[in-house]
């Protein structure tokens, strides 16, 4: 048992290191850093503030060997930029932002909580609706109501999460002006009027492919012989569905639950940026416009671990709930 | 769900903040930096100029723009002394004093102490904040800082004539790299250890000398922006960014009438009134009065300012049309929601929204890249007629009807209206339309009906950009078919940033658009743009068209430093006339500055150029109120039809379900 | 490069018709297809229409007539697809907005110069929506197959060497997919496009790599499990080599896993187009550019609503059909294994 956690644990780190290499690849050996610089420092400055930018970011060093040292010296490896850039991610050490100089770090923690105050709801209210609504669906099975339904979904599938948002946010904000069209506030006792919005329209874009998977999950259950032995026993066809499909559904309801949750971390993209929330998705276009690789390469990064956390977590419960069940 | 609709309001605000004097604003990107040396942005003077004073500054009314003193107590002539250099003498204002801040008590209770300069910092600043008078001293610290590499300020090079200046840059780098402990003292420690720049020139605790080495009356202007602002060089070393202090670019200190108490770039900026600012009496200008019961009171009139981020332009302008914000002169998307034929639509007439428009000295133009062998110098006469043709077909009146509803003052030249040098009665031959005569020219360079010789096909073009935003696109979609009407096969390349740059910087590039906004109102900030010194791809400089003509430089030599007289405007006219001839530029247009006000709003007048202007607007929020409330009545009914349908598709369901299983 | 898309054109249609062929003489993908044509008509007649009109859009050559009053000179040396030579975009234009079916400008009241005849309105520039909504079908097609085009060969080298071989190849081919995916998909796409650059090739490579572990995965699994299986073992023990084991015993296997990826990855791929689109760095034409596009006309007053609404519409029709399309696939084919994608 203690034997497979720490061999899955190293499995871990190991895909971090590889994530890591896959990093430096893309952010340090393609672009040119002297665009970084340019970028950040403006179009009008001149050619020294741009040896001094890069300087200060630690950019002026070779990639890979550094051939200012002797072959013997080990500071030849450590002293470039590939060798920092394991260090300091390994050591939640980010630096500053390409872009302004702020420290990503600090960044990260502002943006948590507002990235999790739109996340958070969305993924539990989406969850709770999925569930309800397709336990429901699966209830009517093989009426209209299932039909229309799995169409219905389908349907909701089919749109682009930036539509509803541009369509939901020109609706309900600026036609009926049921709320605030965007915006933030640290203060608690208003901050629910901003995110209603976006909660909304978050959960309305989850609930298609959610219901159709749940949907899927509870008919495979419903056609199980348990199900007939409870129901040839006199159970009612809720009960039914309360007590037996829906526990029996636990598990794979449970594993997509877990490997959604590192993805509430990383915000969402669309919706922070049109609804004006200081998150970290927001960050994350902010960065892409901005040409911050620094920003960006942390973020990826966390993404990455929070996913490889996650898998982890998942895996090892598995083990300890079901002895049957070994992974990897 | 209903319960929540009815009870709920789309009002994003505190409700207490109703009856108060606070003016929202939308910012779509925080600027990046808010130290005055380095800070250059539209949208970080924006908030530095109302944070910093410098020792002139613009009068708010007056056009052409004119100088007036600010902290120093009148404007400087310039006074030549024999040995060739120039001399100005400020005379500051007594009794300026700094905002409060925590920086100042800590610095006083340190030199109360030893020396030493690792004697243990209080980790929590005390309950009195206090402040302290502007002297010289601290002008001669903002000078350098300038001149300090190591903050790296965009503008340096513009300060270079004043003595020394280089040389002072120089010892210090020097000194930095001999002496680790030197580096690690304070900044205002190491200025003083190398000994100061030798043309600022301090006479006594309110009057100061700056010496220029050579004539440069444009210094003026820089002085008038937030650059030399006096900057207390206790924020400076306080404010380092470590142990939890935040750095000083994100923690201003200055003496102008604002100052910033919160600074959140993701969400939202807040600027109060500075109560030390200007303790002397200090009347509004005459055309500028207050509102209502407060008039005859003190400068400024808007107890706060709330800049809320906002990155979408449509939420942006549906708050504004809410009420939610006070004034929309930044969001260019929505500008055709408003104006129809250059007026303003009868809704927002209705509304008693206000237009207020001025030109910006600025100019966006369409520039060939001179280096290139089919468009540029080296195709020699071949490529200056097909310049020319191409010239001749964009058509600028469709381009500002399109894009700009008509908010765009055509140009014919690089100089912008409002400064020296721009003539109305000036009709560049070239920036016409005339469809036959690029076909002609056409003809003559080498391309009859726009087909190149060498290929049998159109003559292929191609044309970068780094904009990848929708708008931008169409633009350039624009201009790519007013070419192909004339054979002209112009390729579209929107790269991402680092690949545009990257062909700049390989001068692997034939066509591209960009634009200029002036730092100062002076045309040598904008004919300097084509001197070949500054070409982009030799020397990286803002010369983008790699424009190199031997006589322009010696005209512009000559122009640049000149004070505004006869021989200057014919100068200007003679530059003009090569720029003319061979159309390194396409002109396009000189944008115009369009602000909507809200009809709660008072006093606003554009500028044009970035200009500190909060400290005059003035807010009547009653009317704010009310219109507010009159604007944003929700629409509830749909709640109810919702309700009403999903009850008419469930409820059958429902029976259906127990007919048949039950 | 006009030799080089009708050729592409060829080929796609080539496979095409030998796929169909392969349907008919198979009679287990025979009775798949005529249950789901039995299914889903209406969704097979829909996607043959959109097919259609990409082909349309697809096959191109330079010369003939670019209509009158063309005020575009350089069209007549360009490769003009059948769909522009029936719309004749250089000529059917107006200056700018019309709506749809109006007989004067949007804005302004001047007359048009093809009254009533642009069915979904103009955009700024002038241009006929319907015609650049058209145009968006091969953009899309060009998303969704081009990247299967990546997608499939590597899913299915990589997932077959590590299940088949099993050992040092699976190991590392696993640590590869488990890497790739644990960097979140969106993420990892923008990353590789700010470092690409921007360009439909680009794209389609980035939505490529980041697209094919799902695949890779199903493949490998399913082949831990065909490997074993009797028929395999006893090849093997005949001493038919491994590449002809692979070529006739499982990847035969693994085509209704194939196929029914291929439809579920098209609509992903293009949804995630428009979240690029939005961020700048789409690809030219595609819906997703014009929605971008138009969310800001959307703002206007009176309202261009034609705009929004024409890239929306279809955009929304080609993906209702293949992921209808998808649903009937993943009952008729594999009722159970695919539940995950």
């Amino acid at each position: 048992m203690w034997a497979y956690v720490v061999r899955r644990l190293l499995y871990g780190f190991i895909t971090v290191l590889g994530v890591l290499f896959l990093l430096f690849l893309l952010f340090f050996t393609v672009a040119n850093p002297e665009d970084i610089a340019r970028k950040a420092v403006g179009e009008k400055a001149s050619p020294e503030v741009y040896a001094q930018w890069l300087e200060n970011h630690g950019y002026d060093r070779p990639l890979f060997v550094n051939p200012e040292y002797p072959t013997s010296s080990l500071a030849r490896y450590t002293d470039t930029l590939l060798a920092s850039h394991y260090h300091d991610m390994l050591t939640f050490d980010f630096g500053r932002s390409d872009a302004d100089d702020t420290p990503i770090s600090a960044r990260l923690r502002e943006g948590a909580l507002p990235s999790l105050l739109l996340t958070f709801p969305v993924f539990l209210g989406g969850l709770l609706f999925s569930i309800a609504l397709s336990l429901l669906i699966a209830l009517f099975r093989d009426t209209y109501i299932d039909r229309m339904a799995v169409v219905l979904c389908v349907a909701a599938m089919s749109i682009a999460t930036l539509l509803y948002i541009i369509f939901g946010q020109f609706l309900i904000g600026k036609v009926l002006r049921w709320f605030p069209i965007s915006g933030f506030s640290g203060d608690p006792a208003v901050v629910w009027r901003f995110l209603a919005l976006p909660v909304m329209i978050g959960i309305l874009a989850s609930l298609g492919p959610d219901i159709r998977f749940y949907r899927t999950i509870f008919l495979e259950e419903a056609h199980r012989d348990y199900v007939r032995t409870a129901r040839a026993k006199g159970c009612g066809e809720g009960s039914l569905m309360a007590n037996h499909i829906l526990r029996n559904a636990m598990l794979p309801i449970l594993t997509r639950v877990v490997t959604t949750i590192p993805f509430l971390f990383v915000g969402s993209l669309l919706s922070e940026n049109f609804f004006g929330i200081p998150g970290l998705g927001a960050l994350t276009v902010e960065a892409i416009n901005g040409n911050d690789f620094s920003t960006l390469r942390t973020m990826v990064y966390i993404g990455a671990l929070l996913f490889i956390g996650a898998q982890i977590l998942t895996d090892v419960t598995y083990t300890i709930a079901d002895p049957r069940v070994r992974l990897g | 769900m209903l319960q929540v609709v009815s009870a709920c309001s789309n009002d994003p605000y505190p409700s207490d903040d109703q009856t108060r004097k606070v003016l929202y604003r939308a910012f779509p990107e925080a600027p990046k930096t808010l130290d005055p040396a380095v800070a250059y942005t539209t949208s970080a003077h924006a908030i530095t100029g109302n944070i910093y004073e410098g020792l002139l500054e613009y009068d708010y009314v007056a056009r052409p723009y004119q100088l007036v003193p600010a902290l120093a107590t009148g404007v400087p002539e310039a006074v030549s002394a024999p040995d060739g250099t120039i001399r100005y003498h400020f005379e500051l204002r007594p009794g300026v004093r700094y905002a409060d801040d925590a920086c100042f008590e800590l610095s006083e209770s340190e030199s109360s102490k030893s020396e030493s300069s690792h004697s243990e910092i209080p980790d929590s600043p005390g309950s009195t904040p206090t402040t302290r008078s502007v002297t010289t001293r601290d002008l001669e610290f903002s000078f350098q800082r300038l001149a300090d590499p190591a903050v790296a300020s965009p503008i340096a090079q513009n300060f270079a004539k004043i003595r020394g200046f280089r040389q002072f840059s120089a010892n210090l780098e020097q000194r930095r790299e001999r002496d680790a402990s030197f580096a690690a003292r304070p900044p205002h420690e190491q200025y003083a250890l190398v000994g100061g720049i030798e043309g600022v020139h301090l006479l006594n605790e309110l009057e100061l000398d700056l010496v220029l080495d050579a004539p440069y009356p444009q210094l003026l202007y820089w002085l008038a922006m937030p650059f030399t602002a006096p900057v207390p060089w206790e924020a400076v070393a306080y404010y380092d960014g470590e142990e939890g202090r935040p750095h000083f670019r994100d923690h201003p200190v200055g003496t102008g009438p604002f100052v910033l108490t919160r600074y959140n770039k993701q969400a939202l900026m807040v600027l109060e009134q500075n109560p030390r600012w200007r303790e002397w009496p200090q009347p509004a200008p005459g055309h500028i009065a207050p509102l209502g019961p407060r008039a005859g009171s003190r400068l400024p009139f808007i107890e706060r300012v709330e800049y809320r981020r906002e990155k979408e332009a449509i939420p942006a302008f549906g708050k504004f049309l809410q009420g939610y914000y006070d004034g929309s002169a930044i969001i260019e998307e929505s500008f055709d929601r408003v104006i129809q034929e250059d007026q303003l639509s009868s809704d927002m007439a209705e509304r008693g929204m206000r237009l207020e428009k001025s030109v910006e000295p600025g100019i966006y133009y369409l520039g060939f890249n001179m280096d290139d062998p089919v468009v540029g110098a080296p195709a020699g006469e071949r490529g200056r007629k097909l310049r020319q043709a191409m010239s001749l077909v964009i058509d600028i009146d469709e381009l500002s009807r399109l894009f700009l509803n008509g908010r765009g003052v055509p140009a014919n030249s690089p100089v912008p209206p409002g400064l020296f040098g721009y003539d109305p009665e000036y009709r560049n031959p070239y920036r016409e339309v005339d469809v036959e005569r690029a076909k002609q020219l056409l003809i003559e360079a080498g391309y009859p009906g726009g087909i190149d010789a060498e290929t049998g096909r159109p003559l292929k073009l191609g044309f970068d950009t780094p904009d990848t935003t929708s708008t931008a696109q169409l633009r350039s979609q624009f201009h790519i078919d007013a070419w192909r009407s004339i054979g002209i096969d112009v390729e579209l390349r929107a790269t991402t940033y680092n690949q545009f740059q990257e062909k700049m910087r390989n001068g692997a590039f034939q066509l591209f658009r960009w634009g200029w906004i002036a730092d100062y109102p002076d045309p040598e900030n904008f004919l300097f743009l084509l001197e070949s010194s500054n070409g982009r791809t030799r020397s990286g400089g803002p010369n983008t068209a790699n424009f190199s003509n031997a006589e322009y430089d010696a005209l512009f030599a000559e122009m640049k430093d000149r004070p505004n007289d006869e021989r200057r405007g014919e100068l200007i006219r003679e530059m003009q006339s090569i720029l003319e001839r061979e159309r390194p530029w396409i002109e396009l247009y000189h944008p115009e500055d369009y602000s909507l006000v809200s009809p709660w709003l008072e006093n606003v007048k554009p500028f044009g150029m970035s200009y500190p202007m909060l400290k005059y607007y003035d807010i009547d929020p009653d009317e704010r109120a009310r219109l507010r409330a009159e604007w944003n009545q929700p629409i509830v009914w749909p709640a109810y039809a919702l309700a009403g349908l999903s009850v008419l598709i469930v409820v059958p369901g429902i029976f259906t379900f127990f007919r048949e299983r039950v | 490069m006009v030799w080089l898309s009708n050729g592409a054109v060829v080929v796609v249609l080539a496979l095409a018709s030998l796929a169909g062929i392969a349907v008919r003489r198979n009679p287990l993908w025979h009775d798949a297809m005529r249950r789901l044509a039995r299914r889903r008509p209406i969704t097979l007649m829909a996607l043959s229409v959109f097919g259609l009109i990409a082909l349309l859009d697809s096959v191109c050559w330079v010369g003939g007539e670019t209509g009158p009053g063309s005020g575009d000179a350089v069209a007549a040396y360009e490769a003009r697809s059948l769909l522009d030579r029936w719309f004749e975009p250089e000529s059917f234009r107006e200056r700018s907005y019309s709506a749809p079916f109006a007989a004067e400008e949007f804005y302004g009241a001047a007359p048009l110069e093809h009254p009533g005849e642009h069915w979904l309105g103009t955009d700024v520039l002038g241009r006929d929506v319907f015609f650049l909504t058209l145009k968006g079908f091969r953009v899309a097609l060009l998303i969704g197959g081009f990247t299967s085009l990546i997608v499939i060969p590597i899913a299915l080298a990589f997932g077959i060497a590590a299940g088949y071989f099993g050992g040092r190849v699976d190991d590392a081919v696993f640590f590869l997919i488990s890497t790739l995916a644990s960097i979140p998909s969106l993420l990892l796409l923008i990353a590789l496009i700010m470092v690409l650059g921007r360009g439909t090739t680009q794209v389609c490579i980035a939505l490529g790599i980041t697209s094919w572990v799902s695949l890779a995965r199903l493949v490998r699994a399913e082949t831990f499990r065909l490997r074993e299986l009797d028929y395999v073992e006893a090849a093997r023990a005949l001493g038919v080599s491994e590449f002809q084991i692979i070529l006739r015993h499982i990847l035969p296997n693994l085509a209704h896993l194939v196929v029914i990826t291929f439809v579920l990855l098209f609509s992903s791929m293009v949804l995630a187009e428009t979240i690029l689109a939005y961020l700048g760095v789409g690809v030219d034409g595609s819906w997703g550019q014009m929605i971008d596009r138009a969310k800001d006309e959307f703002s206007r007053d009176p309202v261009v609503w034609w705009n929004l609404s024409a890239a929306s519409a279809a955009l929304f029709a080609l993906l209702l059909s293949v992921n209808l399309l998808g649903d009937a696939l993943r009952d008729v084919l594999d009722p159970r294994t695919l539940r995950e994608l």
